[in-house]
């Protein structure tokens, strides 16, 4: 009986820790933040520094303290972290899918500390039977977006200016948001020409910009005439290969025409007739910000920020130097508005990226 | 002498059923040989065909497509396989002067069989295929001759991968700073400028390697693992520090086809519509090899790396010939890195050499640490690289992962039984110090 009495004072003392723990973070105002990269850098045109430049936003905007680690090593993930955690940041981002395990750990660890997660998903660990075996941290948010819808658009576009009827992708490494990004691409292509070629391959490394070039060059031979890139700088070498041999090319992540064809200066950027975009900057922006407030319905704690094609989160960068034709870009419009309202759907998983079984 | 004869039984009695090395290579083949008979027969039909396409990209001259039986090429290439395996495995004294020939016949019949059995069904463009296993062999095959240069004279080079660092990076940066300077119409001369400046600065990673591994007689591999270290940080911090701030890519070196040559079909476009580094790499090649075997500096080169103290009792400067041809190889490990960021992607970024010059290593350990060997290892390594994005693109229903696996399989098979032994420079590894 001594046993069973001890178990439920402790289980009451862990209930009360639970349910106050959300009320002492709220109290702490931020003042600093802390950025750690995947393997890849804020330079890289692509994800990495879209969520630097929106932490820079955020971080002046709200006065805060901001610096940032990039990542050389996955063994790194876990040192640059607690690095963050050891200066004592009151927020830390880490961005990228490969980091959440690590990021998960450390938040557990740290509860007086915030996490977000871009492209990580939060929530209660479950077994087989949907028991709750391990609940997702309050101090933790993932940012997770809706890449197979930017992906439709790309594909829907890339299956409008091909002359070929061949379009094809380079891809980073199979995770599931660079799968959202191919399979919803696939899938946004077929819905304009069901009989469209499509070919594409995973490059196991996302910093690797001579074996996507490599890879382009391939495609090109093979005759596909429109290239979508998206897997970071291993993406971006294959766009920028295949745009400097007259190919029409899609950038991935952030305008890659501002990025990776430096504001159009950079050879072949007439040749860049769009990007499809995941609005790291916005949802980074967002999540800081909500904590700089102290709003705490603005940080979904232990659960995920979906940036979709309804709050603008997902969409296609504008064609810039390319000569894209009126009406098939009021013809993205349509679609774009169509998936906003839930009237399209991509066809993909949001979580893991794997094709939805046709209808 | 010894080592010859346990190769070659020639004048020794051959032992029926030792498990040689060419044995085991034959079990191998005839193992590949039954598993294409069994599963070809049993998942194709015969009229399933391979297309290979001819297509070049940029040219309106579409050459016929050629279709290749797949069910005919598999069971043909296993009967030839199940031949050359029983030939190897029980040697008969008439032939086995050409066993080996067989065996590398088999192994250079299986690397399009690879191909062709993978595309079945399908269509695919070997033109491409060529052209790229090429273009990913060009910083491999340029390597493996910067470390043929430190090697053969004596000095282990484990720091090609920092030094192609050292070159891709300050390669880059000159042409960066430079492409506003220089107006567009001469940026070619900016662009020269940028690969010179790759070169010294490989050359200028060498002078330490040097001078750590020969004035000081520190271990070459600790020196060179020290360069490596130091290549990654010292890119990294430029990067942040200079780079960072105006991002943005340069204009990449320009492709330069050799009239007429580059109409030749098939192969033209392969071979003469490169890059300038692509071109200088067959220049550097070439050279490499009548200088190494046909003049006084290779055999005095070859001479240190193997008897230093006999080419010292003859009167060479051992040390200052070390020097030199580290210093040589240096130059070239920095032009193999320009290749990474003016060649093909106009952009530096931390580590981008990936480990291609280790792989060079392994490519001149393939090659017997000679110039064509070299470049033949080179090219299979170039080979399977691009045949990992092909498979791909074919769509062979495999795994992404186990698809990226083949190119390291392919190489341990060639290296562990194609090659045998290979005998590194007698005096490699070990600093010379007169008495």
């Amino acid at each position: 009986m001594k046993n069973v009495r001890k178990l439920v004072l402790a289980s009451f003392m862990l209930a009360l820790i639970f349910s106050i723990a959300p009320v002492v973070l709220a109290q702490d105002g931020i003042e600093t933040v802390c950025l750690v990269t995947d393997i890849g850098q804020i330079d890289d045109g692509t994800f990495n520094q879209f969520a630097h430049e929106g932490a820079i936003a955020v971080t002046e905007d709200y006065d805060l303290d901001y610096t940032f680690i990039e990542t050389q090593a996955e063994a790194d993930y876990e040192t640059n972290i607690n690095t963050c955690v050891e200066e004592g940041f009151d927020v830390i981002l880490t961005i990228g899918f490969m980091i959440a395990d690590a990021t998960w750990d450390a938040a557990v660890a740290n509860p007086d500390v915030f996490f977000v997660g871009v492209d990580q998903f939060v929530g209660d660990q479950t077994d087989e039977d949907g028991n709750v075996t391990e609940e997702a941290p309050e101090n933790y948010v993932g940012i997770q977006f809706r890449e197979d819808q930017a992906g439709f658009l790309a594909g829907a576009l890339a299956a409008l200016m091909t002359e070929n009827d061949i379009v094809a992708g380079v891809y980073g490494v199979e995770i599931p948001p660079v799968k959202k990004f191919r399979n919803g691409f696939e899938n946004g292509a077929q819905y304009i020409n069901p009989d469209i070629t499509l070919l594409g391959v995973y490059i196991d490394d996302f910093v690797a910009p001579d074996r996507g070039a490599s890879a382009a060059e391939q495609f090109i031979g093979e005759g596909a005439d429109v290239i979508f890139g998206a897997g970071g700088q291993t993406g971006s070498g294959g766009i920028t290969a295949a745009a400097q041999q007259d190919v029409y090319v899609i950038g991935v992540d952030q305008d890659e025409y501002l990025s990776t064809f430096r504001d159009g200066e950079t050879p072949g950027a007439e040749y860049i007739i769009s990007s499809a975009m995941k609005r790291v900057d916005q949802g980074v922006y967002d999540m800081v910000a909500a904590l700089a407030e102290g709003d705490m319905d603005g940080f979904p704690g232990g659960g995920v920020y979906v940036m979709d094609a309804t709050l603008g989160g997902v969409g296609l960068a504008e064609p810039h130097d390319a000569d894209v034709p009126e009406e098939i870009l009021a013809q993205l419009e349509d679609i774009f508005n169509m998936m906003a309202e839930g009237e399209l759907d991509s066809g993909v998983d949001p979580i893991t990226g794997d094709m939805l079984e046709a209808e | 002498m010894t080592t010859i004869s346990e190769t070659y039984p020639t004048d020794v009695p051959v032992q029926r059923f030792k498990l040689t090395r060419k044995r085991v290579l034959a079990l191998v083949l005839i193992a590949i040989a039954i598993g294409m008979l069994v599963l070809g027969n049993r998942s194709l039909t015969s009229d399933v065909v391979t297309t290979l396409t001819l297509v070049e990209p940029g040219t309106a001259t579409a050459l016929p497509a050629i279709e290749v039986p797949t069910l005919a090429y598999m069971n043909i290439t296993a009967l030839i396989f199940l031949g050359v395996g029983a030939l190897a495995i029980f040697n008969p004294p008439q032939i086995h002067r050409y066993v080996d020939g067989l065996l590398i016949f088999a192994g250079v019949i299986f690397i399009p069989t690879i191909l062709i059995v993978a595309a079945a069904g399908n269509s695919t463009n070997i033109t491409t295929m060529m052209a790229e296993s090429l273009r990913l062999a060009t910083p491999i095959a340029i390597g493996a001759i910067a470390g043929l240069w430190c090697e053969r004279s004596g000095v282990v080079n484990i720091a090609i991968e920092g030094m192609m660092l050292f070159g891709a990076c300050f390669g880059f940066s000159t042409l960066f700073f430079l492409q506003d300077v220089f107006p567009p119409n001469q940026i070619s001369i900016a662009m020269f400028l940028a690969v010179i400046v790759a070169v010294i600065a490989g050359g200028l990673a060498a002078l330490l390697h040097a001078w750590l591994s020969i004035t000081f007689a520190t271990d070459q591999i600790v020196s060179g693992t020290v360069i490596n270290i130091l290549a990654v940080g010292v890119t990294s911090f430029w990067r942040r520090e200079f780079l960072l701030s105006n991002q943005g890519g340069i204009e990449k070196l320009p492709e330069i086809p050799i009239p007429i040559l580059k109409d030749i079909p098939i192969v033209g476009d392969a071979l003469f519509s490169g890059q300038p580094i692509f071109y200088t790499m067959f220049f550097i090649i070439i050279i490499s090899h009548i200088v190494l075997f046909y003049t006084r500096w290779g055999l005095r080169t070859r001479a240190v790396g193997e008897e230093p103290g006999a080419a010292d009792t003859l009167g060479i400067n051992v040390n200052s010939m070390r020097w030199r041809n580290v210093l040589i190889g240096g130059m070239i490990a920095g032009l193999a890195g320009a290749w990474f960021s003016l060649e093909v992607t106009g952009t530096f970024s931390n580590g981008m050499t990936r480990g291609a010059g280790f792989i060079a290593l392994a490519a001149l350990i393939f090659g017997k640490w000679t110039p064509f060997g070299a470049f033949a290892g080179a090219l299979l390594f170039g080979f399977s690289d691009a045949l990992g994005t092909r498979f791909q693109i074919i769509g062979v229903a495999v795994p992404v992962q186990f698809l990226q696996m083949v190119p390291y399989i392919v190489t341990i098979i060639v290296l562990a039984g194609l090659v045998g032994r290979s005998l590194a420079p007698k005096a490699v590894g070990e600093p010379y110090k007169k008495d």
